[in-house]
């Protein structure tokens, strides 16, 4: 039980941190990434980086719902890159 | 295995993979004509199929050379967009001929930071089962080291496989970081049985439909985010349930509890016209203390702590202006398994005390598109008793 506790608590600590250091609301450093930006940085963190010819507008919309729910990424990252594959579709 | 007949097969495989270059421009026509289909929902059938090698060196249990083609399969996945919030995906894996519901989840968006999902779903715990175990996501021919009945009684799927519940889960910005979560509740885990049905102590994940207990397992991974580039994730995960079967006397409240930390690592450099990929994940495992009955009536107990963990390495030259280096990834990966040391079914050493199985992997992919690619590996795996077994593996993954 104290081994939970110790664990939850060194959790709690970093997630806290990383806010109080950090903010909640995204800086205008992360708000102004491009869609090609966000592509080229959260693609390739599990597998290559598909090119935008693979798939057509309409599918990239239903693989974008896919890869938000599957890589847990943020709202915003996910429709700036649906949106940057499909402008390049 | 001879050089000449393991020539032969890479260029089998080679002929094979060169026949994608060939369709993937009508593959690419067809996908473009079935979008334009009118209509709310939006379809998209993808998946992956895969074809493998296997050779056998020094294998403790057989006193043969083993070479065979070991591996078939073909895994669809089925993906819907219902509407902006609601979506369902699903995915079939066959493989060797077995066929299997891999996960079938309804998911509906309730704002931008939540989305509640239900269904058979892929264990949210760890990193390595919803986001590397997929076979094209995988970079060596086979998984890492698992904790599955090729090394114990039965398989665990502690960190791998699907649940049957409700989950949870997005991703929240935090000024420049950001984090993610996923938190479920499910059907729990069962202590599977030997032949005798007498449970040995190992656990069993995969319990789908929950014949054994109300109770049910609660669960979860936060990942963070520290750079803004996103290219270092750590996570953690922790989960509990309730595994005997209801109103047993003896098993009735024996409880699991599996922790996981997780980390990858993702970035180019240009330095080095490259980019390198760093993952690994750490599980533990802890059955509260119980007793175990043998065939004759006694019973022993032991310490129920399992740990097993993987690291992996790889570098792609990515950025070189080489066509054919730029496709080029080399691999290399570690991984241990040590079962509950004083468990009778746990790996032994010489003088009968429990050890970690330890096993080595060196690989070279060569990647045809972002998701074909052929793939080459050697491994050991040493036991505690001192025998090793050495394979050569080689797979072609084809995805569409």
């Amino acid at each position: 039980m104290k081994k939970i506790a110790g664990i939850l608590i060194a959790i709690a600590a970093v997630i806290g941190a990383t806010i109080i250091i950090n903010g909640c609301a995204a800086t205008q450093m992360v708000i102004a990434k491009t869609g090609t930006q966000l592509w080229g940085e959260n693609c390739i963190r599990c597998h290559n980086a598909p090119p935008s010819s693979d798939y057509s507008s309409a599918q990239w919309e239903t693989i974008g719902m896919h890869m938000k729910l599957r890589a847990n990424l943020t709202d915003d990252e996910t429709n700036k890159i649906v949106a940057f594959l499909k402008s390049t579709d | 295995m001879k050089l000449p007949k393991l020539l032969f097969i890479v260029a089998l495989l080679i002929v094979f993979s060169t026949g994608y270059a060939q369709d993937s421009t009508l593959i690419e026509k067809n996908l473009k004509i079935l979008s334009a289909i009118p209509g709310n929902t939006k379809m998209v059938l993808t998946g992956v199929a895969w074809f493998g090698f296997q050779s056998t060196f020094n294998d403790p249990v057989k006193t043969d050379v083993t070479n065979s083609f070991n591996s078939y399969g073909f895994s669809p996945m089925f993906l819907w967009k219902l509407s902006d919030k609601m979506f369902f995906e699903s995915e079939i894996e066959i493989n060797n001929g077995a066929m299997e519901l891999e996960f079938a989840k309804l998911s509906f968006s309730l704002n931008k930071y939540m989305t509640i999902g239900a269904g058979r779903m892929l264990t949210p715990f760890g990193a390595y089962g919803e986001r590397w175990e997929p076979i094209h996501i995988e970079r060596f021919p086979n998984s890492h080291l698992l904790p599955d009945d090729n090394l114990l009684p039965d398989d665990t799927h502690l960190y791998y496989g699907a649940i049957m519940g409700v989950d949870i889960r997005g991703g929240i910005p935090l000024g420049s970081s950001k984090m993610n979560y996923s938190l479920y509740v499910s059907n729990g885990p069962l202590l599977s049985k030997d032949e005798n049905g007498n449970p040995t102590g190992v656990i069993q994940y995969e319990n789908l439909l929950d014949e054994n207990n109300n109770n049910k397992e609660v669960g979860g991974r936060i990942g963070i985010l520290p750079f803004s580039n996103s290219s270092l994730e750590i996570g953690f995960s922790e989960k509990h349930g309730i595994a005997g079967d209801r109103g047993n006397p003896v098993y009735g409240k024996t409880g699991a509890t599996a922790y996981a930390v997780d980390l990858s690592y993702v970035k180019s450099i240009d330095a080095i016209k490259s980019t390198i990929n760093i993952r690994g994940q750490f599980n533990s495992l802890k059955v509260d203390k119980a007793n175990y009955y043998l065939t004759d009536s006694t019973n022993y107990t032991f310490d129920n702590t399992m740990q097993n963990y993987f690291v992996q390495f790889s570098l792609r030259p990515s950025m070189s202006r080489n066509k054919y280096l730029k496709k080029t990834e080399l691999l290399f990966r570690y991984n241990a398994l040590t079962p509950p040391k004083d468990a009778l079914w746990g790996a032994k050493d010489n003088n009968g005390n429990g050890g970690t199985i330890t096993r080595m992997d060196v690989g070279l992919d060569y990647w045809l598109s972002w998701k074909t690619g052929l793939r080459f590996a050697y491994e050991s795996t040493a036991f505690p008793n001192g025998t090793k077994a050495k394979e050569f593996l080689a797979s072609l993954v084809y995805g569409f």
